[in-house]
């Protein structure tokens, strides 16, 4: 570890942010819902979309309106195990457990079966059923997806780790692939479990490798820190207070751990009989934020080191400093405690930290403005704090939620309203065009058609279908023909009517070879205004059920729209009340956590006084010493 | 005062006890906070079932079947071409138009399926052009359409614009596919 005397403050955001990272960690639900193989129902496709991008909300609720209309049949049990795993994620165990156990009773397939179990061990495990998860555990096959079984893994170390088997735990962690995603938090706590065990050397050594590995990132930089840290103070545990030094000095001077890990070097120096050396860091110490444990105890441990050294009155003025800074420190949480009580600093946090979603991931980056604001770091660091503060923001989110959809459901009143005005309206317009058709006498005219083409057909002499052209010269051929019949016999007369007679037979001809095409075109041109007057009737019928049915449609909507605004109406109080009872308990585990910062200072300040009466009593006794050798000098000075 | 030996004790089972309480209502929790939790479990399920009621009303009302159209947007390999955005046109109508952030382009990426755009058609003949704009193969810009006539009738359609990588061509293809 490489010390600097000036030590610059650190960002807030990072430090939140590591926390927020750590416990991430230790408390996500991973639900590994990489689509196994080809989508084969687009909407399931769109919820998977929703979430790979965090949208747990959105992917939940879209979700479950595909499966109300069946629109994801082919992937049904994956659905319902992502269902189960985002409910799970929302702490809504009961309803997970059961989606999970119904999976199973139902048969699903192998692979979806242990994943069931997976999810719900993991469920008893997090809500303390220790023997159940185990149950559960056990019933887990060979089909678990591969990228649960690191996972599961995991969840058997911790079960056993619980237990109290910390070799049991051990041994499940050996098995873990070191190149595996999360294999370096496994092996930390593989470390931690086997010195846990008994078995010192052994967890030492991995922690040691952990604490010397190269780290590409913060994350990993963090857990070196933490590895080295455990070193050290298991080695300072083990009476090796020179060993302890080597680990502690390999953590940064700016991570989260340096506090405890200066804190554990000046220590490890007062174990080797060198409190000169154990003043650097427990100095460098006494320059930073007293909210953290370590802080108050290096403003103790630095008289305390003078003390040891002999210089008495640099010690006095150390503990009287540490009684100062207690005090004022005291004061600040006091008005810390109040800021809290007046309920600003839950909404403040939330603000500052807004999200798109409800969900497990979102967490506090920025601490809100307020007088003494890195009091609050201390405090989000509580697993418990920050579970309650999002269940405190996601009933936020659900009230907002629920507040659009009170405005979209006035709106949905107001289209419903739109759309049967105009319904009525365009109705009468609808029925007269329908009307006018009149489509029953075209059938009629139809008909009639029908039967004179087969007539027609039947004399196939061509004459019903002869065109216009046709109809006019056949007309004038006979009015011809007639004029002649009457006029007087004469040669001219005779030629005329041959003429005519012989346009005629042209005529007769001609129509007997237009004949089979022209049949032909009309019984097509019949067929076709027979599909269009089926068509027609078929809108006809149609419109008439939409006449039935639309108003029954409008009613039906007004219906539900009726019965679902009251539910929402019930819910919103509701959510008000636990809203305002959750941020109660939000601030009450705050305030808490400060009232315990108020005991450590007020055990040290005790501790403080104590050391500095027992300072002035040494240097009472000591005067008084000097003043009895004085007067004893005196008299063996005199005759 | 602490010793040294307190704070060993205090480090090592740190790690143990963070791995025994990441549930919440764990041991040693209040029962007080075991009922609020509760109760917040079931406040979430219920408002959770309310938003599915109320996305069916809405798809209802909004979306009947006979006459709903839902486009959805896939990408299999995505290696020839970065998306940036996608245009889509009904009947000559532009009914979407969609830029792309990374995360959501990574989303498709790994499976999921956009539904981009959800609406309602009559029933008959209707033209669908889709156009793909982003980087194609080495790194150039790419703009590519796609364009297909189908038939409405009165069951909802749904099309899916598949963004696919074709390995002989080293080209990005475009395809749509109707699911019924």
């Amino acid at each position: 570890m490489r010390f600097k005397l000036s030590v610059r403050p650190r960002s807030r955001r990072p430090l939140v942010a590591a926390l927020g990272c750590v416990l991430t960690l230790l408390g996500t639900v991973s639900l590994h819902a990489e689509p196994s193989g080809e989508i084969k129902d687009p909407h399931y496709g769109d919820v998977l979309f929703q979430y790979f991008q965090d949208s747990y909300f959105s992917a939940a609720t879209t979700l479950m309106v595909s499966q109300h209309f069946d629109r994801m049949s082919h992937h049904s049990e994956e659905a319902e195990v992502l269902r189960g795993g985002i409910l799970l994620s929302y702490g809504l165990h009961r309803e997970a457990g059961d989606i999970f156990a119904r999976l199973i009773a139902m048969g699903a397939t192998p692979s979806t079966r242990d994943r069931a179990w997976y999810f719900l061990a993991k469920i008893r495990y997090q809500r303390g059923y220790l023997a159940e998860a185990q149950e559960a555990m056990a019933q887990i096959g060979n089909a678990l997806a591969p990228e649960l079984k690191e996972d599961s893994t995991l969840l058997k170390a911790n079960l056993q780790m619980a237990r109290g088997d910390y070799s049991g735990a051990a041994t499940t962690l050996a098995a873990v692939d070191n190149k595996a995603p999360s294999a370096r938090y496994l092996r930390f706590n593989l470390g931690v479990a086997l010195i846990k065990a008994g078995q010192t050397e052994r967890g030492t050594a991995v922690l040691d490798e952990l604490g010397r590995a190269p780290a590409e990132d913060e994350e990993y930089r963090g857990l070196r820190d933490r590895a080295n840290l455990a070193l050290g103070f298991a080695a300072m545990a083990g009476n090796e207070p020179k060993a302890a030094r080597n680990y502690l000095e390999r953590v940064r001077l700016k991570s989260l751990q340096a506090n405890k890990a200066l804190l554990g070097l000046g220590w490890a120096a007062a174990a080797m009989k060198e409190p000169n050396l154990a003043l650097v860091p427990w100095m460098e110490l006494t320059e930073r934020d007293v909210q953290d444990s370590a802080v108050l105890e290096a403003h103790i441990a630095v008289p305390h080191a003078y003390a040891e050294l002999g210089a008495y009155g640099q010690s006095a003025q150390g503990y009287e400093l540490a009684v100062a800074t207690f005090t004022r420190e005291n004061s600040a949480l006091n008005e810390s405690i109040a800021a809290i009580h007046t309920g600003k600093l839950v909404e403040a946090l939330v603000d500052s930290n807004p999200g798109d979603e409800m969900g497990w991931f979102w967490g506090v980056r920025e601490l809100p403005d307020m007088p003494h604001a890195s009091h609050l770091a201390h405090v989000l660091a509580q697993h418990e704090f920050q579970e309650a503060l999002k269940n405190y923001r996601d009933l936020i989110f659900l009230t907002k939620n629920l507040l659009e959809w009170r405005e979209k459901l006035s709106v949905f009143d107001d289209m419903l309203a739109d759309r049967r005005k105009a319904f009525a309206e365009r109705l009468p317009l609808v029925r007269a065009r329908a009307s006018e058709m009149g489509i029953a006498p075209l059938r009629q005219r139809h008909a009639t058609a029908t039967v004179m083409v087969a007539a027609g057909a039947s004399a196939a002499d061509g004459l019903a279908f002869a065109d216009a052209r046709q109809v006019d010269l056949l007309a004038r051929v006979a009015s011809v023909q007639a004029k002649l019949k009457d006029a007087p016999d004469s040669a001219e007369t005779g030629a005329a009517r041959e003429r005519a007679r012989l346009a005629s037979g042209a005529l007769t001809w001609q129509l007997a070879q237009d004949y089979p095409a022209r049949v032909w075109q009309v019984r097509q041109q019949l067929q076709s205004i027979n599909d269009e007057l089926a068509t027609a009737q078929r809108l006809e019928a149609a419109l008439a059920q939409a006449q039935r049915d639309e108003p029954a449609r409008f009613d039906s909507f007004d219906k539900r729209i009726a019965a679902i605004s009251p539910v929402l109406d019930a819910l919103m109080p509701r959510l008000a009340a636990l809203t305002k009872t959750q941020q109660q308990a939000v601030q009450g585990i705050a305030i808490a956590e400060l009232a315990r910062q108020q005991e450590r200072l007020g055990a040290y300040s005790t501790q403080a006084r104590f050391a500095l009466a027992q300072l002035y009593d040494r240097g009472t006794e000591h005067a008084v010493d000097r003043a009895a050798s004085t007067q004893e000098a005196d008299h063996a000075k005199q005759p | 005062m602490h010793t040294g030996q307190c704070l060993v004790r205090r480090c090592v089972s740190y790690r143990i006890r963070r791995n025994a309480s990441n549930g919440r209502g764990r041991n040693g929790y209040p029962n007080e906070s075991a009922v609020l939790d509760t109760r917040i479990q079931d406040i979430k399920s219920d408002v959770i079932k309310l938003n599915r009621d109320l996305l069916v009303l809405e798809e209802e009302l909004l979306f009947p079947a006979n006459t709903q159209v839902a486009l959805f947007v896939s990408m299999d390999v995505g290696k020839m071409f970065e998306l940036d955005s996608v245009q889509i046109k009904i009947d000559d109508k532009l009914v979407a138009s969609y830029l792309y952030t990374p995360l959501e382009v990574q989303a498709l990426h790994r499976g999921g399926v956009q539904r981009i755009y959800v609406g309602n058609l009559r029933a008959g003949t209707h033209q669908l052009v889709a156009f793909f704009t982003g980087g194609g193969p080495h790194a150039r810009d790419y703009k590519r359409g796609a364009t297909v006539k189908f038939e409405k009738d009165t069951q909802a359609k749904y099309a899916e614009l598949r963004i696919k990588d074709s390995s002989p061509k080293l080209q990005p293809e475009f395809d749509i596919k109707f699911w019924q």
